[in-house]
């Protein structure tokens, strides 16, 4: 690690500011993922600019008609135990169970984890990558049994955050803070494939700031999951997982949303298999046709073919788990 | 005592040592039920200073006017150095010393295959350079500004890649260790196979895994004017001192090494590392004390590791389930510099075979080399051939643990020797039973649902009976106080708690009464390194032999204080009296009398029985659940049920064994190092990328021991258990995937996608 200063603003607009005067800068939210880059010289920042002196970025609030707003700095040990959140956002809930150790969780926040870094080996050593400015995915001839299937090319990382894709899955907004102006967007619309931006994972320009996720209502027809395939029982990331919000009437899907992560640079949707859960009925059968039509059109490297065998079983999985077919 | 010539495994190594050892017989003691001590879930001897954080690792040593040291290491898998530049180095303020191969004494390492600093790096993580600081971060900094430039040579990281025809050849010698593979044959095997009625034939391949104990590799140096003082994370102190000066080309005595605490070595901490070498070097020239700790990276890249496997394996068998024949022939990536990587010994040993032929090559690639990890060779080994007799079983419709029994060894077939016991068959018996063997699926993949569970077994043989020399002096005090003294070290394996036991046991005073004092080549008589599953049967009989010797001292301490025969005089509980008790002398008292002089004696491992050969033996069985949906492998349940002789402490053998299975479900299920074959370089080094098996990946494990004491193995019984721990297991949990899912995964570790792949072929 290089040797960095130490910012330290009291508000958002100062952060704001700051970060984007000094492109050298970096914010600094629980810090899980940075500070492994900077040890690893990945990043050397010449400030690190604290956010968590921020006191108005932590916070839960649950209101039945606006729905849950979670502060972007809140510490994901702190949503994983809210009782609204396990109540009701159980994607979410689940979402966060798999995500870590509770060490990890005590100190990592919501907008880290969505903001946080790919896990490719190139990227994160001592590789040229074309995440990092060269002009190469070693990822393509090398080592790729962790990578994308989908959205690819020309950077084959995954997307690394569970909650991410809980979130896609549940419609979440997401407030971003340029200094100036607010604004709010669909998750969806946050995450960028590499063919946009083969350097970065997300729309935010320097010195923009995830400050809030907001989440709709749900209603009590709404059942929610998330199941997350590791190589081990915790402390790794998604070889493939899963999220899914259904309404149910009876025996029924009138309409849900399924997303995928670990297959893709983003949280992924696959269009075809979202249409197909309106009005679906739940039968061993469908599930079965269902999960045949996933990912018609893929783009897999050496060691990473499973992935498309394990993202349509988990359809299977999440379906029969969540109605207990 | 005498001085004798004797034989005994240490590792997969037959060694031959000359050493003084007892030639006292003693009877051996009665069945732990009827002891104190020994048996007894004691708790740890050094259990408080290691939960208060008061025990001082090697890693924690801080001596006055220490210097910091670190190493830079090669980023490419095979170069020449060009040049070689440290002045920008040099000059950061704080940086005392730098060496590289230019201005270091010309000092062979790896036998005559590479040098102290070489100006040939051989592997990612070769050592280039050793610079000294005012701290470590300096070091570190200056190593960075160290320019090097290579001349790129070709390489080879992989099997394959160095057993192609045109393969990159790394020494003028090629790329086979010695040239050509280590063979063994006995009977015929063309023969065998030709009298089988079923042939079944395979090839199974195993991952490189790295030690990775908790305490990294470290050393603190020191030059008392000529003598040097090495504080090192090491298994064997006495191997330390002896190596590192003949590096040095100083007298043995003039070096001490010390070690009280250590977190781990399972075999990577055996020999010295150049490290260390590098560490003494920098002290001399710079006057100061050194201290040289590698980080997690170096340990994945240059601290040693197991060597991976490729196995083709054939097995003759005939309907009734008589093996005929067996073949082996195995390949393994041994690293950059030749050592041996076979992994045949348990197809020599386990199963009755009169036809058996092996061959093991040891292949030289661009890695860091290998270094004995936790029963080398056994443990991949067992898993491919525990594989393959568990599909001859299937094959001829007979249960496997039949198959097993019907091919049970009663003698050693590789010299014919006798065993000092056997209690293999107690030990399925009992193993079959905790896991319900019946349950099994007698249909493997017949389950129903999305998750399917099956049990599985294996079988273990190593040795681990340890045998001379080994040393443990006992003195007692004036305040009569008892002290242990054995330069054995406790690797953290409770070597302290196991010799305060056995002194306890034998003087039968109160074990808070008992010192014990390893790890000091000054300080303590000479024990053996901490390998080979050989301490405790080493050690236990010299502190038994050194009590027994102590006891017989009071008695004539007594006899002369009391004015009385010896022969009237007996020890019981701490105290010498005569038959009325009306003379009685407490240990205390018998020492106050002797008016500042000690009681000493010298206690030695007798030798071993000539004829037979302590092995020990047991059987794994695991039961796994198998989601076919994501390939995930949860191991529910081991079972391990073992023949090691006399159980020293119930609560560290168990965690022995718990250490053991993990680190073995580990290998079965998650622990491989990752190379990208384009860069020749490591991917996965550090503990998040290696996957070790985490709180929620550790199943319930029940440990049975069936056997109560090895009396022809030594004067306690005892057997060792360190390596025994890990062999069945990752055969037994790939045998329990195969009777869930029915399909074969031939290949560790079993992944999710592994599983996925074999369910849809």
């Amino acid at each position: 690690m290089k040797t960095f200063e130490y910012m330290q603003p009291e508000n958002i607009e100062s952060a704001s500011k700051f970060l984007t005067k000094n492109k050298d800068s970096i914010a600094f939210a629980g810090g899980t993922d940075l500070l492994g880059l900077m040890k690893d010289d990945i990043f050397s920042p010449k400030q690190l600019v604290n956010l968590k002196k921020i006191g108005d970025l932590n916070f839960i609030k649950y209101n039945e008609n606006e729905g849950l707003r979670i502060g972007a700095l809140t510490k994901l040990s702190e949503i994983e135990n809210h009782n609204i959140v396990k109540e009701k956002y159980n994607v979410l809930y689940q979402s966060i169970y798999e995500l870590a150790t509770p060490q990890l969780k005590n100190i990592g926040t919501l907008g880290g984890n969505i903001c946080q870094r790919p896990r490719c080996f190139y990227f994160r050593g001592d590789y040229d990558c074309i995440r990092k400015g060269g002009d190469t995915c070693f990822a393509i001839t090398g080592h790729n049994k962790y990578h994308c299937i989908v959205g690819g090319d020309p950077c084959y990382i995954v997307h690394p955050s569970d909650t991410a894709v809980a979130l896609v899955a549940l419609n979440a907004k997401f407030k971003i803070f340029d200094g100036k102006n607010e604004k709010t967007i669909p998750a969806e619309e946050f995450f960028i494939l590499p063919n946009v931006d083969e350097t970065k994972e997300n729309i935010l320009n320097s010195g923009e700031l995830l400050t809030e996720i907001i989440i709709p209502p749900i209603n009590n027809n709404t059942v929610s999951s998330y199941i997350k395939v590791k190589e081990r029982g915790a402390w790794d990331f998604a070889l493939v997982s899963i999220a899914g919000v259904f309404n149910k009437n009876d025996n029924k899907i009138t309409d849900g949303k399924i997303v995928f992560g670990g297959v893709a640079p983003s949280p992924w949707q696959d269009k075809k298999i979202n249409d197909n859960l309106v009005s679906f009925n739940l039968t061993q059968e469908n599930i079965k046709k269902l999960s045949s039509l996933a990912f018609e059109k893929t783009d897999v490297l050496e060691m990473n073919e499973y992935k498309v065998t394990l993202a349509k079983n988990l359809i299977i999985k999440l379906l029969l788990e969540t109605f207990n077919i | 005592m005498a001085i004798k010539k004797s034989k005994h495994f240490f590792e997969d190594e037959l060694i031959e040592t000359i050493g003084e050892v007892s030639e006292e017989i003693y009877e051996q003691l009665p069945n732990n039920k009827d002891l104190n001590y020994i048996g007894k879930k004691i708790s740890r001897y050094d259990g408080y200073e290691k939960v208060s954080g008061k025990a001082k690792y090697t890693f924690d040593i801080k001596l006055p006017n220490m210097a910091y040291a670190k190493i830079l290491r090669s980023d490419l898998p095979n170069a020449k150095i060009k040049s070689i530049d440290i002045s920008i180095a040099k000059n950061l303020k704080g940086v005392l010393e730098i060496l590289t191969y230019q201005n270091i004494d010309d000092i062979d390492f790896y036998g005559e295959n590479g040098k102290l600093l070489d100006q040939h790096v051989k592997h990612e993580g070769d050592e280039v350079a050793c610079i000294v600081a005012e701290s470590e971060k300096i070091a570190e900094t200056a190593s960075k500004l160290i320019q090097v430039q290579y001349e790129k040579l070709g390489f080879s990281t992989s099997i394959e890649q160095s057993t192609r025809d045109n393969s990159v050849k790394i020494y003028d010698w090629g790329n086979i260790r010695n040239g050509k593979p280590d063979e063994y044959e006995r009977g015929n095997v063309e023969e065998g196979f030709l009298q089988s009625d079923f042939i079944v034939e395979d090839t199974f391949t195993t991952e490189v895994v790295i030690h990775h104990p908790t305490e990294v590799h470290c050393s603190v140096v020191n030059w008392e004017g000529d003598k040097l003082i090495i504080y090192d994370s090491t298994q064997g102190i006495f191997e330390i001192k002896k190596s590192v000066s003949e590096y040095l080309k100083i007298s043995e005595d003039k070096v001490q090494v010390i070690k009280k605490y250590m977190g781990g070595g399972f075999g990577s901490k055996l020999e010295a590392g150049k490290y260390t070498v590098l560490a003494a070097i920098l002290s001399k020239k710079i006057n100061r004390p050194v201290r040289l700790a590698v980080d997690r990276k170096e340990m994945s890249l240059a601290t040693g590791n197991r060597p991976d496997s490729i196995q083709h394996l054939k097995v003759g068998v005939k309907k009734d389930g008589t093996l005929m024949a067996m073949t082996h022939e195995a390949k393994a990536a041994v690293g950059a510099y030749p050592t041996g990587g076979g992994c045949s010994w348990p197809f020599k040993q386990i199963y009755l075979c009169p036809n058996v032929k092996t061959i093991d090559f040891s292949v030289i690639t661009n890695t860091g080399k290998a270094r004995p990890f936790r029963a080398p060779g056994h443990v991949q080994g067992t898993f491919g051939l525990d594989s393959i007799i568990d599909d001859a079983a299937y094959k001829i419709g007979m249960d496997p643990l039949e198959f097993r029994l019907k091919n049970y060894a009663e003698k050693d077939q590789v010299w014919g020797a006798e065993y000092t016991s056997k209690l293999l068959r107690e030990a399925y018996k009992e193993g079959a039973e905790k896991i319900n063997w019946e349950r099994r699926n007698k249909v493997p993949g017949s389950g129903n649902g999305f998750k399917k569970r099956g049990i599985g077994m294996a079988t273990q043989i190593w040795w681990g009976g340890g045998g001379p020399p080994a040393h443990a002096n006992i003195e007692i005090k004036n305040d009569g106080s008892v002290i242990v003294y054995s330069g054995t070290q406790d690797i953290g394996t409770g070597t302290y708690t196991i010799i305060s036991q056995v002194a306890a046991e034998i003087l039968e005073i109160p074990i808070q009464k008992i010192e014990v004092i390893l790890g000091d080549t000054d300080k303590t008589p000479y024990g053996p390194s901490s390998g080979g599953s050989t301490t405790a049967p080493s050690i236990s009989p010299a502190v038994r032999d050194a009590a027994e010797k102590m006891k017989r001292k009071l008695i004539s301490a007594s006899a002369a204080i009391l004015n009385v025969d010896e022969k009237e005089l007996f020890y019981s509980l701490g105290s010498v009296s005569d038959k009325s008790k009306t003379n009685k002398l407490s240990i205390t008292e018998i020492a106050a009398n002797l008016k500042g002089q000690k009681l000493f004696t010298e206690g030695s491992r007798e030798e071993n029985l000539k004829g037979y050969v302590a092995q020990t033996f047991g059987a794994q069985f695991a039961e796994v659940e198998v989601d076919t949906l994501t390939g995930f492998v949860k191991v529910l349940k081991i079972v391990a049920a073992h023949d090691i002789g006399r159980t020293l402490n119930r609560q560290t053998l168990e965690n022995q064994f718990h250490g053991g299975i993990i680190q073995g479900l580990g290998m079965a299920l998650m622990e491989e190092r990752i190379m990208d074959s384009d860069f020749g370089k490591m991917l996965n080094t550090n503990l998040h990328d290696y996957k070790i098996p985490t709180m929620l990946d550790i199943p319930e494990i029940e440990v049975i021991i069936v056997s109560e004491a090895d009396v022809k193995a030594n004067n306690m019984g005892v057997k060792g258990i360190g390596e025994p721990a890990i062999i069945p297991t990752p055969g037994a949990i790939s045998n329990a995937v195969y009777n869930a899912i029915g399909v074969r995964v031939k290949s560790l570790p079993i992944t999710p996608n592994k599983i996925l792949k074999a369910l849809n072929s």
